[in-house]
């Protein structure tokens, strides 16, 4: 044996025993410790539209598919599946001996009625790809006929035409698999006491207190770690940091303004985890509305903003600055889009041949923004650079709930707007937020209409993944920077504090704290 | 009997200024921006399935006919459903009222013993070092915004000394009550402590406490058994006037501590524009605040026999 050989030999002892020693190393037992924001409004999947209820409703139930720590759908309760060839038609394997936890082995007619459940629910959009959907969600069809139980443990899923992210719209909460016996028996109590097949079962839920999950033992991947989850519901940021330094949490957020201090902490500064998700912060314009109608005047604003004061001095260092709209993290994106770069001299020009020199006879500007503390400087950071050019911004902070309304009816000309992916695909941002038929409330808030644009999504929504489709992602993506109908700021990234002791908590790129989408079946307690 | 017609005759006046309530929040949430259709439905929203939530939220009628279709139920004591959680109104709040209640009626007690208390030994030691410090601290707990105190309170006897638990309602248990039970009683307690020391001093120059002091009573019997009595009608008057305080006080307390109280569903249900829950809440803590001051009249009768005596002839 060769020294080479011996090495490489001895390497993989080292490998194999390091593997079987992490194994053995995942203890059972101990609470997890969690918290949230705010109350989850409910804890059925077919009504849940925000992060918190989401982070419950992954524990308690599996879909079909699940994404894994890279974002690629991987079996949940499907334990494979296969695809036609033109894309259109999936079909799906059903695990065996897969439980709910009423003890219930779970039946492909449940896949059928968990779907047409949660399409007349809050997430429609979820499966409005299937054959018949869109009749069923308007109440012209009495079932989903994309939608075919094929046998107890096999069921097949039509498109109306092929739609390359499909797999992880079956991977998403929404399409949760539900017992119908409960979920029929409870009616809207199913929101208070949930039953599905997850690797944590409901136990209580004390509103605005916590929320207590404990482990299925029959879960069909083997009982999770941690014995018990408990979400606390801590609104005060102060506080969350409080109950983490006196020990009561094992999982936080970072509160806004210092996460540059804990990474400096001695005693915290090993807690720190700061990881890029999948979201972007924007600026945008309403293209429908004066002056904005005008892409010069547009331009000119993009080219009078730098973000980097924004990223390096309001937010710390602890987003990255953003080129583009897609994050660079996603997953077989590749980053391409710049945008408009920092050119005040450009940005007066502009301004002069729209017919405003100096900004004169452009007034002042209103800027949208909902009420927090970062927005607010954002919005004041952005009211000095503007200024620069002789823009004068008028700033409206609003609630999210009156900001909303006015972006979504189109009386907001320029708003901050972000973006937080549903699933990992560029489809979700550039489609759902660009295209023409998704004007106002689904998605596109810039009202902008761009039949080259169009083209290039409706193209690669139907293309497989790979560089053909990217590509014509890309494309739209350049246009749309160039057309300065949105104003990328930066890239979020999530913020936690977790406690030494806590193994093996995913920080996925959609995993964001303090909500943890992540499986938490995978966390064990080292103590 | 003589007793029961003007509390009856009070009672009855309460019904015009709880219904005046109602209609103020439901027009101010009419008039506030935002749907809770739209809020409901997350980031992205189907404009089919925002139709469909506007009409089972009936939001697609007349304010008007709104507001009478809640007044309907309320007469048969139907609060609605809570556009949020999709339950009662009247469940949803009952379920946080005992947790409100507990620290309500905690703070109370705190600020009256701990203002009478502050209050009776300032006047009995007026002029002194200990009567500037007692009201020195009465000033501070007046002018200390709630926040700012529940979190230094955490901070000293939670996080650094580990006394006491940061937040939460625990398993109901006492420990976890403290800290945003004097957190919430701090400010009325300086008020308590004010009027009491202020009264008093009015009462023992009063001739009757000469006449008390000429029987040959002890000094405590005398400051404690007249003047007190004596000097505690205004007194009263303010701790009803101080449930406001509380009311106002207890959503920001509720935040600090993490408190599931009807206080912090107030604040979100009104961030959600969840009017069936905010017209529900706001109910509660008007009749609260009524019924208060009703009590509080009554609490008059049992200090001040006069009043007894006055209403009786």
């Amino acid at each position: 044996m060769t020294r080479a050989a011996l090495a490489a030999a001895l390497l993989l002892v080292l490998i194999a025993s390091v593997l079987s020693g992490a194994a053995v190393a995942a203890k059972p037992g101990g609470t997890l410790r969690m918290v949230f924001v705010a109350d989850p409004p409910t804890l059925d999947p077919a009504h849940a539209t925000d992060l918190t209820s989401s982070a419950v409703i992954r524990q308690v139930f599996d879909a079909l598919l699940e994404l894994d720590q890279k974002l690629v759908p991987a079996p949940a309760l499907a334990e494979r599946w296969t695809v036609s060839a033109d894309h259109r038609a999936y079909t799906f394997h059903l695990r065996r001996g897969a439980k709910f936890h009423n003890g219930r082995e779970v039946r492909a007619a449940d896949v059928k009625y968990s779907f047409e459940r949660a399409a007349r629910g809050k997430r429609p959009w979820v499966f409005e790809k299937l054959v018949g959907a869109r009749e069923f969600i308007k109440g012209s069809a009495t079932d989903i006929g994309g939608v075919r139980v094929v046998d107890d443990a096999t069921v097949e899923l039509r498109l109306e035409r092929p739609f390359a992210p499909f797999l992880h719209l079956v991977a998403y909460d929404a399409a949760s698999i539900v017992p119908r016996e409960e979920a029929d028996k409870r009616g809207a109590g199913f929101a208070s006491h949930p039953v599905g097949t997850g690797a944590f079962r409901f136990v209580s839920w004390r509103r605005d207190d916590q929320v207590v999950l404990e482990r299925f033992p029959e879960h069909f991947r083997s009982p999770a770690h941690v014995e018990r989850v408990v979400f606390r519901i801590i609104p005060a940021e102060a506080t969350r940091f409080n109950e983490y330094v006196a020990g009561q949490l094992d999982v936080t957020d970072i509160p806004t303004g210092r996460c540059r201090a804990l990474q400096s902490d001695a005693r915290l500064k090993g807690d720190v985890a700061i990881w890029p998700t999948l979201g972007t912060s924007a600026l945008r314009f309403n293209v429908e509305r004066a002056p904005f109608t005008d892409a010069r005047v547009r331009r000119a604003i993009a080219h009078a903003i730098d973000p980097s004061i924004i990223v390096d001095r309001l937010l710390e260092g602890c987003v990255t600055s953003a080129q583009g709209i897609v994050p660079p993290v996603l997953a077989g994106w590749t980053a391409t889009a710049k945008r408009l770069p920092l050119d005040r001299e450009r940005a007066r020009t502009l301004l002069a041949q729209a017919g405003f020199p100096g900004g004169r006879g452009l007034g002042p500007i209103a800027y949208h923004f909902n009420t927090n503390d970062a927005n607010q400087r954002i919005a004041e950071a952005l009211q000095a650079q503007l200024k620069e050019i002789g823009v004068m911004l008028e700033l409206r902070r609003l609630d999210w709930a009156a900001h909303i309304k006015l972006v979504d009816d189109g009386s907001a000309g320029f708003f901050r707007q972000g973006w937080i992916a549903d699933y990992p695909d560029p489809e979700n941002f550039l489609t759902v937020l660009f295209h023409s038929r998704n004007l106002g409330a689904p998605g596109n808030t810039s009202r902008y209409r761009n039949p080259a644009v169009d083209r290039l999504l409706d193209e690669a929504d139907t293309l497989a993944p790979g560089a053909a489709r990217v590509k014509r992602y890309q494309e739209a993506e350049q246009i749309i920077l160039d057309d300065a109908a949105w104003v990328s700021l930066y890239h979020y990234a999530s913020r936690a504090l977790i406690k030494p002791h806590v193994k093996g908590l995913e920080r996925s790129p959609q995993s964001t704290a303090p909500e943890f989408l992540a499986p938490l079946r995978k966390v064990w307690l080292e103590r | 009997m003589g007793l029961l017609r003007p509390v009856f005759a009070r009672f009855v006046a309460l019904v015009p200024v709880v219904i005046g309530v109602t209609i103020l929040v439901f027009a101010l949430n009419a008039v506030a921006l935002g749907d809770p259709a739209r809020v409901a439905m997350g980031q992205r929203a189907d404009p089919e399935a925002l139709a469909r939530l506007r009409r089972e939220y009936a939001l697609d009628r007349p304010l008007p006919v709104q507001y009478m279709a809640w007044l309907g139920r309320l007469a048969r004591g139907d609060l609605g459903e809570s556009f949020r959680e999709q339950r009662p109104v009247g469940e949803v709040i009952v379920e946080r009222l005992p947790a409100t209640a507990r620290l309500a009626l905690a703070a109370t007690l705190i600020s009256i013993v701990l203002g009478v208390g502050m209050g009776g030994l300032a006047a009995v030691r007026a002029g002194s070092a200990l009567d500037h410090l007692l009201m020195g601290v009465a000033v501070l707990g007046i002018s200390t915004p709630v926040f700012w105190l529940g979190m230094m309170l955490a901070l000293v006897f939670a996080v650094t000394l580990g006394w006491l638990p940061v937040s939460g309602y625990g398993d109901g248990a006492l420990r976890h009550l403290i800290l945003p039970a004097f957190t919430l009683g701090a400010l009325h307690t300086g008020t308590v402590a004010r009027m009491t020391r202020s009264s008093l001093l009015e009462v023992v120059r009063q001739d009757f406490m000469a006449t008390a002091r000429a029987k040959g009573l002890p000094e405590w019997a005398v400051l404690g058994k007249h003047a007190l009595r004596n000097a505690l009608v205004p007194v009263v008057t303010v701790i009803g006037i101080g449930l406001a305080d509380l009311l106002v006080g207890a959503p920001l307390t509720e935040t600090v501590f993490a408190w599931p109280g009807v206080g912090r569903l107030l604040v979100a249900a009104v961030g959600q524009r969840d009017l069936p829950v905010v017209m529900g809440a706001v109910l509660v803590f008007a009749l609260v605040y009524v019924l208060g001051n009703l009590l509080v009249d009554l609490a008059y009768l049992v200090v001040d026999p006069r009043m007894r005596d006055a209403i009786r002839a």
